[in-house]
């Protein structure tokens, strides 16, 4: 069991973490409410309008295509750091991996997934 | 020797398959970008002939074995076949469907796709670890979810896209879950050395909880009872010939899967999931078989049956024997044969009169006599009637559990009778009713070629399965080899 | 083996179904003729196969053999020998005839001969298989043209054709569910005994005798299970008035003729020639279920007023009498027991046939509403009149000396039952002669008169059958013989393995 108790206190320890946290702002929090307190606070501003509103899909399709190669850098910063040491073979297998990018890339741009209508 | 060492020698020819698979998948992409719109039905030939060239290819490689990056890539005759035979699934949706595709629209995607489905398959068939494993399946199932919801106009397809994604999602996180137990009980991702790891130490309640999750999570794929709610939703709303490759290409990479992960890494522990298999193969047969009476919509008929087969298939996994591995080869390959003639006829025949619906199948055998024949001899190849290629596949699984299992054997045989009689209410529907129109439908000829194929390979296989069975043999063998 | 002559046989009617899916369905005269054609080259080859059998070698004759699956030890094996042969002659005698009994389908005639070849076919190869696994490939092929057959062209006069199909087909499926359960219980059991597998009759038959007591018991009832329900067996016999009712002539024909005879051929070529510790276990039971048939299905004849449950209720009734003969598991038993299955085969398909033809004349089927037919159609009253003798056994017609036969083999084992059985033959004769004297004889009906009797292609069925029936009843050693030849050695088989086993 002792293989388990630092699992345990790790546990422990979080929950009293989180919860201690929560409950020492409760108690010594300020409780007079007023006007100005009740307002939003740098978490945006009132809104105008019905806040039910439908977003452009073109946002969501320039964060994919953003996400897409935001990652592929991962796998490109390794891969520059130990270019010297590598064999020929594995520069063909990166031109490989942003080639296939490279025609999402243009599949989408061809599909109008760039165009901002 | 490390992971993250490049300098590990990689034998790329032992990739061919794959990287053919990916290279057409992604020359059919290049190819629909710059293709004006209404050329690019011609993309259907293009894929079906790739992957024949690609299928001829994988024949050449028979007999080839080995290990890539310290067993993370296995390569031996059991995958070989099981790319194969997904390549023929493909193959023949591609051949069958391509009116259908192009009334759809979106060739490119459709058959790019398609390929990539085909190439997760593939991956999973060869998958030695735990990271390769969920990377081909989790390809497999993203590829599949857009292909569900490629008729974007049609509220019911996107209904099934959103079914299916959310439930693909919580059953890979269960999957996930189950794998990452098994990873930290044994410290290892490899199946090798899991089931070396496995035998060293005594069965924790951890490991029972990771098998648990294990079959929950695949138990979704292959639709198993009670983890088989999504199908006949997803089956219905999907475009006709994405149900049909989803049933067998998804269900069979599934199979290649389980039976790799529970009798490479999991044979230690037996005697835990055996039973558990055993009873869930008898319920899903019961189940799906009793639900499949009542519908009236064939695709759903379908779904439930192939819910049903899902279960006669899962038989052969129980004893964890060469015999069980060769009996589920081998019903799988015929079951690709017997659903892509049944699905064939279903998407034509949607083609041609815009139904689903079972009771506007009246008089098919007058309009068609080719499609009512086929779709008969579909239905009852895997309702397991000799002479067809069923009832030898369910001789073969059958047999691996007479000793222990006798019970089991009762249920897979009996319902299969019982589910004769909704097979045989489509016959009726088909044989003894008159066509409201009785125009002849007119089957053209790539669709032709598939249905007679299909007919055909059902036929034979039932009469003369001695070839099949060597294969099938042959590869279950190599299963044991590493 | 320089003529595959069984493979010739087999393969006939499937040749000529090929050739119709490519004639025009307008070309009635040659749809009819190419089915014909196909189903005379099978009964012209069996019949001469029949007669160039070497009873005194006996045995396996004819045979081809050819691997198949090796895996299971399966080879496509045909044989004939002196129990085949006759159901073989049987099936093509009456499948030749069904193809004239169906001569005046109107609708829709290239579909229903394509699927009365393959039904034809199917039941030839279970009779011609020597292997256990091939047996099963031709068992099921019958079951689903049939239900077509009966959906399609069959008729609703009391219970609809789907009530009947469907209930004809599901009771034989789930049947043979047991049926198969048992067989790859005994594969399995088999081939881990002897190491390897082996599917062939004999092959498997040495292996199989081996079994312990038990293995044996539990095989051989799943096996009856199965068997059974195709023969017909009381309780298991509910769907054959209601199938044979709904069923197109023809069908009924080939499947009061021969069909159920594969539930008695399999039950004394299968079960009791692997199993016989099982079959001795089982014999007394099956004694009493067989004589509770014939007497059940008996009183169930008297009491119906359609022509094809009197029938049907009465093949029920003759099935019986084949299963008590096979409870007996002594030679004379199985003669009779192999002879009365092909004297019944053509009697009822006689019968059949006839009805058939009342049935297309008059539209009724219903006993009251008919009477003194023999003025109108004699011809046809002469065939009625002739399965009618046949079917209470008279002698000088085929089945009086296989029914005696049966009543000396039971005698001797169950002295008892047998007396109960022997009485059945009294309802018999009562039920029939009743049928036949209402709806031939007593004063013609005047709506009746404009009746055409049977002529042309449709006296091929009663010329066919009837010259059996005779030559059958006045030569009972053409028949008795060959079935001996090969009852003898099946039975000394058997016997030597109970004494080894010493059980029972």
């Amino acid at each position: 069991m002792s293989d388990w108790a630092g699992v345990f206190i790790f546990f422990t320890v979080a929950l009293v973490f989180g919860a201690g946290g929560i409950l020492t702002s409760f108690l010594i929090q300020p409780r007079r409410a007023n006007p100005v307190k009740m307002e939003e606070y740098e978490c945006g501003v009132p809104t105008i309008g019905p806040t039910w509103v439908q977003f452009r899909t073109s946002y969501f399709l320039y964060a994919l295509l953003f996400v897409i190669f935001d990652v592929e850098t991962i796998y490109l910063y390794p891969w520059a750091v130990r270019f010297n040491n590598m064999q020929i073979f594995t520069f063909i297998e990166m031109i490989i991996f942003i080639f296939i990018l490279i025609v999402g890339l243009w599949y989408a741009w061809k599909e109008g997934a760039l165009e901002w209508k | 020797m490390t992971p993250f060492d490049f300098s590990i020698p990689i034998n790329p020819s032992a990739l061919t398959l794959e990287m053919l698979v990916a290279a057409l998948g992604l020359g059919i992409l290049i190819l629909g970008i710059i293709s004006p719109k209404g050329a690019r039905s011609g993309l259907g030939w293009v894929s079906f002939l790739g992957l024949m060239g690609i299928i001829g290819v994988a024949i050449t490689m028979w007999g080839q074995s080995g290990e890539l990056l310290a067993g993370m890539y296995l390569l031996d005759n059991y995958a070989l076949f099981w790319k194969i035979t997904f390549m023929v699934a493909a193959a023949l949706v591609i051949l069958g469907n391509m009116r259908y595709v192009d009334k759809v629209g979106n060739q490119a995607e459709y058959y790019s796709l398609t390929i990539f489905a085909t190439l997760g398959m593939m991956v999973m068939a060869s998958a030695g670890d735990l990271m390769t494993l969920y990377l081909g399946l989790e390809l497999m199932t993203i590829a599949f979810v857009i292909l569900v919801c490629l008729r974007k106009t049609d509220n019911k397809s996107v209904e099934a896209g959103m079914k299916y994604i959310l439930l693909a999602g919580m059953s890979s996180a269960v999957l996930l879950y189950g794998l990452s137990l098994l990873y930290g009980l044994t410290g290892s991702v490899i199946m090798l050395d899991i089931s070396r790891i496995i035998a060293m130490q005594p069965v924790s309640p951890a490991l029972v909880l990771a098998l648990v999750m294990i079959i929950a999570g695949l138990g979704f794929k292959i639709s198993a009872v009670p983890f088989h709610m999504w199908s006949p939703d997803v089956y219905e709303g999907a475009p006709t010939p994405v149900t049909s490759f989803l049933s067998m290409g998804s269900k069979a990479a599934s199979f290649a899967i389980i039976l790799r992960l529970f009798i490479t890494a999991l044979p230690g522990v037996w005697e835990n999931w055996a039973m558990v298999i055993a009873i869930l193969a008898g319920i899903t047969i019961i189940i799906g078989n009793l639900v499949a009476m009542p519908q009236t919509n064939i695709k759903r008929l379908l779904a439930y049956s192939s819910i049903a087969q899902a279960g006669y298939i899962m038989v052969g996994m129980v004893t964890a024997s060469e015999a069980g591995i060769k009996g589920v080869m081998f019903y799988a390959f015929l079951y690709v044969f017997a659903t892509a003639g049944a699905f064939t006829v279903a998407a034509y025949f949607y083609n041609v009169t815009g139904s689903d619906e079972l009771k506007d199948y009246a008089g098919l055998s007058q309009r068609s006599p080719l499609m009512a024949a086929v779709m008969l001899v579909a239905l009852l190849s895997m309702a397991g009637i000799p002479p067809l290629a069923g009832f030898v596949g369910k001789f073969y699984l059958f047999k691996t559990i007479v000793d222990g299992y006798l019970w089991l054997v009762f249920i897979g045989l009996i319902m299969s009778m019982v589910s004769v009689y909704y097979y045989l209410r489509v016959a009726l529907v088909m044989y003894r009713d008159e066509p409201k129109d009785p125009s002849p439908i007119n089957v053209s000829g790539p669709v032709t070629v598939t249905l007679i194929l299909t007919m055909l390979v059902t036929l034979i296989i039932g009469i003369y399965p001695g070839p099949l069975s060597e294969v099938v043999n042959s590869a279950a063998h190599s299963f044991f080899l590493h | 083996m320089d003529f595959p002559i069984l493979l010739t046989i087999l393969l006939a009617p499937i040749a000529a179904a090929l050739i119709l899916v490519f004639v025009p369905k307008e070309e009635n005269l040659t749809i009819r003729s190419v089915a014909a054609a196909g189903t005379f080259v099978s009964l012209a080859l069996s019949l001469y196969a029949y007669f160039t059998y070497d009873q005194s070698v006996g045995g396996l004759q004819f045979a081809m053999q050819i691997p198949w699956i090796q895996d299971l030890g399966v080879t496509f094996f045909l044989a004939a020998d002196g129990i085949s042969l006759p159901m073989l002659l049987l099936t093509n005698l009456i499948g030749f005839s069904a193809v004239f009994a169906s001569w005046n389908i109107n609708s829709r005639p290239r579909e229903f001969f394509i699927l009365l070849l393959l039904l034809i076919a199917g039941v030839m190869g279970t009779f011609i298989a020597h292997d256990l696994f091939i047996f099963l490939l031709f068992y099921e092929v019958v079951v689903i043209p049939i239900y077509i057959m009966v959906v399609i062209w069959g008729s609703s006069k009391r219970v609809t054709k789907e009530y009947a199909g469907m209930k004809l087909t599901i009771y034989l499926l789930i049947g043979s569910a047991f049926l198969l359960v048992g067989v790859i219980a005994l594969f399995v059991k088999t081939s881990a005994m002897s190491g390897v597998p082996d599917m062939s009759f004999t092959g498997m038959a040495v292996v199989a005798r081996q079994l312990s007591g038990f293995d044996q018991i539990w095989l051989f009832g799943l096996m009856l299970l199965g068997f059974g329900s195709l023969i017909s067996m009381w309780p298991f016999h509910s769907w054959s008035p209601d199938g044979y009712a709904g069923a197109p002539t023809a069908v009924s024909m080939i499947h009061a003729g021969v069909l159920k005879k594969i539930g008695g051929y399999g039950l004394v070529k299968i079960a009791v020639f692997m199993l016989p510790a099982g079959a001795a276990f089982w014999a007394p039971y099956m004694a009493v279920l067989g004589v509770a048939g014939v007497a059940y299905a008996a009183m169930g004849a008297l009491a119906q007023k359609d022509l094809k449950y009197v029938v049907g209720y009465s093949s029920v009734s003759h099935m019986g009498y084949v299963i008590l003969a096979v409870a007996c598991l002594n030679v004379i038993g199985l003669n009779g027991a192999v002879a009365n299955m092909f004297a019944h085969g053509v009697m009822a398909a006689l019968f059949f046939s006839m009805i058939g033809f009342i049935y297309e004349k008059t539209h009724t089927r219903w006993i009251p509403d008919m009477g003194g037919l023999a003025r109108q159609t004699p011809r046809l009253a002469v065939g009625f009149m002739m399965a009618a003798m046949a079917s209470l056994g008279l002698p000088g017609l085929i089945s009086f000396i296989p029914e005696f036969t049966i009543f000396i083999g039971a005698f001797d084992v169950y002295g008892g039952l047998a007396v109960v059985g022997i009485a059945g033959i009294i309802i018999t004769a009562l039920y029939v002669l009743r049928a036949g004297a209402n709806t031939l004889f007593g004063p013609p009906r005047p709506e009746y008169n404009h009746l055409k009797d049977i002529r042309g292609p449709e006296m091929v069925p009663l010329i066919v059958l009837g010259t059996v029936l005779v030559v059958g009843g006045l030569l009972p050693s053409l028949l008795f013989d060959m079935i001996n030849s090969g009852v003898v050695p099946l039975h000394a088989a058997i016997s030597d393995a109970l004494q080894l086993g010493g059980k029972f």
